[in-house]
């Protein structure tokens, strides 16, 4: 019987479930690099998990399909690894996606390309004044978020219909949100933005989304703090100072 | 899963020790396995057909298990979608010398899920989570294969010892670490780690399943 943490194998089950915590983790997989059995145990009970996984599934929403594939046309694959096969697979934990930066700085631009073209009118929100400011300002605010060495790239569904993207930059703690094909609201209401987190509930502006093609944006909004999420609702065109309706979109802001 | 390729209760876990076997299908194992992974061979070459077959075989499992973990339905899309693009991104590092096409991307799933509620709680998703979650979802129950994958799973859960089984349920579909189940559970952190392991282990006997 083994007790304790004394035996690196009684890890095996945890570590196959993602239940073993650093540093346990690390311990782990150090000892896994040296194991044959070890592997071919973890093998197994992965191969157990995902049974169990398959027990669980659910009828995604078709929205999520259209979004998904339009997304991976639009995402650089990675190449295969050609250095030393890792021990088993330990897919890299990575919060950032090096491979997108370049990529969607072309994807923005074009983009803002389209939406300049096809609306003539851009409305940017800059801060939760959401005054208007000048095109040259607004211009330098999205190329400073795109450029920035952090900047990351999300795109979600709209519950009602379309797609937001964000680009966003926590050194800049500023983003950029566009949206496509959105529902067309009725007369007398708007799409607004908010920023939610534990700096409070913020609005970050109303989206124009007037009926100019199927973009809107790009909006810049600036003052991200901590823990924020960007959230969409539907309100009054006047604006709401709170959001009044459930959100039609959300994103985490890692 | 014959009778002799399961472990004694409670002697479980010895070395692994466990030969080669061509198992009798499960996601990992069954008709559509060799089939998913010749897709991710596609996939990883860039094939936009292959990936929709892809997300269509798999999408489903990969937002229930989402769902399970992280419970929040928007956040779980929001989570389904970087795994399914993730599958899209690194299909090239998939390798069928490491197991089933269908366990890696369980895997992928199950991590980043793991990982979304292992971040510190957002304060402000919290918030907005009340409001969001009206988003119902169909379950697979009318698809026959799914249906006797779960009966054979809830047969093969019953097989295993009420600790094994909570040890392996609350770790699997709930994302919790091991000292977190220990806690949940009251007993000692050497404990649940060997039914942890005991369990999957017998799991995987029962299933029939083959890395």
């Amino acid at each position: 019987m083994r007790l304790g943490g004394s035996d690196p194998h009684t890890l095996a089950g945890a570590y196959a479930m993602d239940a073993a915590p650093e540093p346990d983790r690390s311990r782990f997989e150090r000892h896994l690099a040296r194991c044959e059995s070890c592997r071919q145990e973890v093998r197994g009970l992965r191969e157990a998990t995902a049974a169990l996984a398959g027990a669980t599934a659910v009828r995604p929403p078709a929205a999520l399909r259209d979004v998904v594939l339009h997304a991976a046309g639009q995402t650089r694959q990675l190449p295969p690894a050609v250095a030393a096969a890792p021990a088993a697979w330990a897919p890299a934990r990575h919060r950032r996606r090096p491979g997108w930066r370049p990529r969607l700085a072309i994807v923005l631009a074009g983009a803002l390309a389209a939406v300049a073209v096809a609306a003539g009118v851009v409305v940017v929100t800059f801060g939760v004044q959401g005054r208007l400011g000048q095109a040259q300002h607004r211009d330098h605010m999205v190329a400073t978020v795109l450029s920035a060495s952090d900047a990351t790239m999300m795109s979600r569904p709209v519950s009602t219909g379309g797609t937001a993207t964000v680009v966003m930059s926590h050194r800049e703690r500023a983003l950029v949100f566009t949206a496509a094909d959105l529902r067309v609201l009725p007369t007398g209401e708007s799409y607004e933005l908010w920023l939610i987190g534990p700096a409070g509930t913020r609005s970050a502006g109303m989206v124009d989304g007037s009926g100019h093609g199927r973009m809107v944006g790009p909006m810049v909004v600036s003052g991200l703090a901590a823990g924020d999420s960007v959230g969409m609702t539907v309100e009054p065109a006047s604006g709401s100072p709170r959001p009044t309706s459930p959100p039609v979109m959300l994103i985490g802001l890692r | 899963m014959t009778e002799g390729q399961r472990r004694s209760p409670g002697g479980s876990s010895g070395r692994p020790d466990r030969s080669a076997k061509a198992g009798g299908g499960h996601a990992g194992s069954g008709p559509g396995a060799d089939q998913l992974g010749a897709l991710l061979g596609r996939v990883a070459r860039g094939d936009q057909d292959a990936y929709a077959a892809v997300y269509d075989r798999t999408a489903g499992q990969v937002l229930g298990l989402v769902l399970s973990i992280v419970r929040d339905p928007a956040q779980s899309e929001e989570v389904a979608q970087e795994v399914l693009l993730d599958v899209w991104r690194s299909a090239s590092r998939f390798d069928a010398e490491l197991g089933s096409a269908a366990a890696w991307v369980m895997t992928l799933a199950h991590r980043r899920a793991v990982d979304r509620v292992r971040s510190e709680q957002k304060a402000a998703e919290r918030e907005m989570r009340v409001a969001s979650s009206a988003v119902a979802y169909d379950e697979v129950a009318e698809a026959v294969e799914a249906r006797l994958d779960r009966e054979r799973v809830r047969r093969c859960l019953g097989s295993l010892t009420e600790l094994q089984r909570e040890s392996v349920t609350l770790a699997y579909y709930g994302g919790y670490t091991y000292r977190e189940v220990a806690g949940l559970l009251g007993v000692a952190i050497g404990t649940v780690k060997t039914r942890m392991r005991d369990g999957l282990i017998r799991l995987r006997d029962c299933l029939g399943v083959d890395p």
